[in-house]
């Protein structure tokens, strides 16, 4: 089945959302949906152009109370 | 009647559980020549790394036992030293059972047992790698390998976040370019840094310094590169991500894991970092215990800097608890790792949870004062100038208010 993670990275400034975002992404197969919430203000950009490299999907960023609801899904394994 | 004595135990003897100690050991002097509280150290080994100097020692062939001291002679008198490695944890119980079968009840508890960069959690890496993160005598090979470099490519690679200092592949980077150009071989031998992030430097502002320097230096950046495996066969470093590098020379930043008691005692997951509330520096769920330095699951640089400042945090908690008096103190996150950037040149990565890195300007006064930091360590740690450190770093934590949570960044 495929799984969805919720990962709070609130509070943390880069690098802590990125390196919350890989220790998810090292467990995770295709299909997999990842919600990270960061309140980074550079959070969304890296892991959008972290995305592009990956070959994974920013589906969305969202404005929640106070914070950035960022969901990624996982459209290639780790290699 | 006589009242029963109260244990303060610490784990670990590195760099914050050494200032803990000696800090605690000065302010309750009292209460431990009447016995009321002792203050043990249970320690893994006799000795204490002064582990900043691993750069000097891989790159400028400094002498590794130059940086290794024997702990006892940091340590005041007054504190119980004990070479027992803690192997199982109790929280719940209030007990840690030690490598010799020895069971220590304490009143407090503090984790300090650091981080360990382990090569041997990420397939090919021990085989294929030197590295300057596991000791002085580790790196002094990093200086025999590049002596005998002639030409090629040297890789320098960020095998694992978190890891311990983050500046230092950065650094690492600067000072072989140095070393190869003194060494007339810097045409003949190629320097690529990879990294996880999206720049050369994590946080944006400093890397914006950096880049540049890099560029002029010919050192090329791979980024977005998470190590997923080693070839040693066929020289190949390969990421996550799905690109490869070949190497004649791996140079890696392993991936970093919390102490194997910790792990072992089922504290902190897998990776073993132990869940730390990042003001009070309280072990989650627990009024007694404590965890500080690069031991902690907190999202601040694992650095000496942090680790002496969250010493200061455990002291006042801890003494605060034992006096009953209801005034905790809450760390406010504050980071200050210095980066060497070249033509002796330096700049300092500072921070607070609420409060992010600046762009700065590199100068020799920077350098100069990492050099002073690493040369007044020893007498550091012994707490002699903790004066002159508060004067520097400022005021880095504050009365915890009851209730409150942590100001999210924003
Ligand atoms: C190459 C390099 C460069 C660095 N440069 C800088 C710098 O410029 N500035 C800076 O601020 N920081 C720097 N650091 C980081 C700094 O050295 C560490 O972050 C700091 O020492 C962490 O302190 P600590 O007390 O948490 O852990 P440590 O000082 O690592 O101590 C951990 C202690 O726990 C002990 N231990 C482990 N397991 C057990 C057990 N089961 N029982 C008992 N004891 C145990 C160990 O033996 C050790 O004594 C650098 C580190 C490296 C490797």
């Amino acid at each position: 089945m495929d799984e969805h993670k919720v990962i709070d990275s609130r509070g943390s400034f880069c690098p802590g959302p990125l390196t919350d975002l890989y220790a998810a992404y090292k467990e995770s197969k295709v299909g997999d949906v990842i919600d990270l919430l960061a309140t980074d203000p550079a959070a969304k950009s890296d892991i959008e152009a972290w995305c592009k490299k990956s070959g994974n999907e920013l589906v969305e960023a969202k404005e929640e109370q106070g914070y950035t609801r960022i969901i990624v899904r996982i459209n290639t394994a780790p290699r | 009647m006589k009242r029963m004595q109260k244990k303060i135990l610490i784990l670990g003897a590195g760099t914050s559980a050494t200032m803990l100690a000696n800090d605690l050991a000065s302010k309750l002097h009292k209460e431990i020549l009447n016995g009321e509280i002792s203050v043990e150290v249970l320690a893994e080994n006799i000795y204490h790394t002064f582990q900043p100097a691993n750069l000097d020692v891989a790159f400028k062939g400094a002498n590794p036992g130059d940086f290794v001291k024997s702990e006892i002679s940091l340590l005041n008198a007054r504190v119980e030293y004990v070479v027992d490695a803690a192997s199982k944890i109790s929280l719940e119980s209030n007990k840690v059972t030690t490598v010799s079968g020895k069971e220590v009840n304490y009143d407090y508890l503090v984790i300090a047992t650091g981080s360990v960069a382990d090569p041997s959690l990420l397939e090919g890496l021990e085989e294929s790698s030197l590295n300057f993160h596991t000791g002085p005598f580790n790196a002094h090979k990093i200086w025999t390998a590049i002596n005998e470099l002639k030409s090629g490519t040297v890789v320098i690679s960020i095998a694992g976040v978190p890891h311990k200092c983050p500046p230092s592949p950065i650094e690492a980077s600067f000072l072989l370019d140095e070393f190869l150009r003194r060494k007339n071989l810097r045409n003949d031998v190629k320097i690529i840094l990879t990294t996880p992030y999206a720049r050369p430097y994590s946080a944006e502002p400093i890397s914006e310094v950096v880049e540049p320097r890099l560029k002029k230096k010919g050192i090329e950046i791979m980024t977005f590169f998470n190590v997923s495996r080693v070839d040693p066969q066929a020289k190949k470093v390969y990421s996550m991500e799905g690109d490869d590098v070949s190497y004649d020379l791996l140079i890696a930043i392993p991936p970093h894991r919390g102490a194997k008691a910790v792990i072992d005692s089922g504290i902190g997951g897998k990776y073993g970092w132990v869940p730390t509330e990042r003001d009070t520096l309280q072990i989650k769920g627990f009024e007694n215990a404590f965890a500080m330095g690069d031991a902690t699951d907190i999202p601040v640089s694992k650095s000496g800097v942090v680790a002496h400042l969250e010493s200061e945090v455990v002291s006042e908690n801890i003494i605060a608890l034992l006096r009953n008096t209801g005034k905790l103190v809450a760390y406010n996150g504050r980071i200050n790792c210095p980066m060497e950037v070249g033509n002796r040149h330096g700049l300092f990565v500072s921070a607070t949870y609420t409060s992010q890195t600046q762009k700065q300007t590199p100068s020799i006064l920077k350098y100069v004062m990492k050099k002073a930091f690493g040369i007044a360590y020893w007498v550091v740690l012994s707490g002699k100038l903790n004066i002159i450190m508060s004067l520097y770093f400022g005021k880095t934590h504050y009365p915890k208010v009851e209730g409150e949570q942590q100001a999210p960044v924003s």
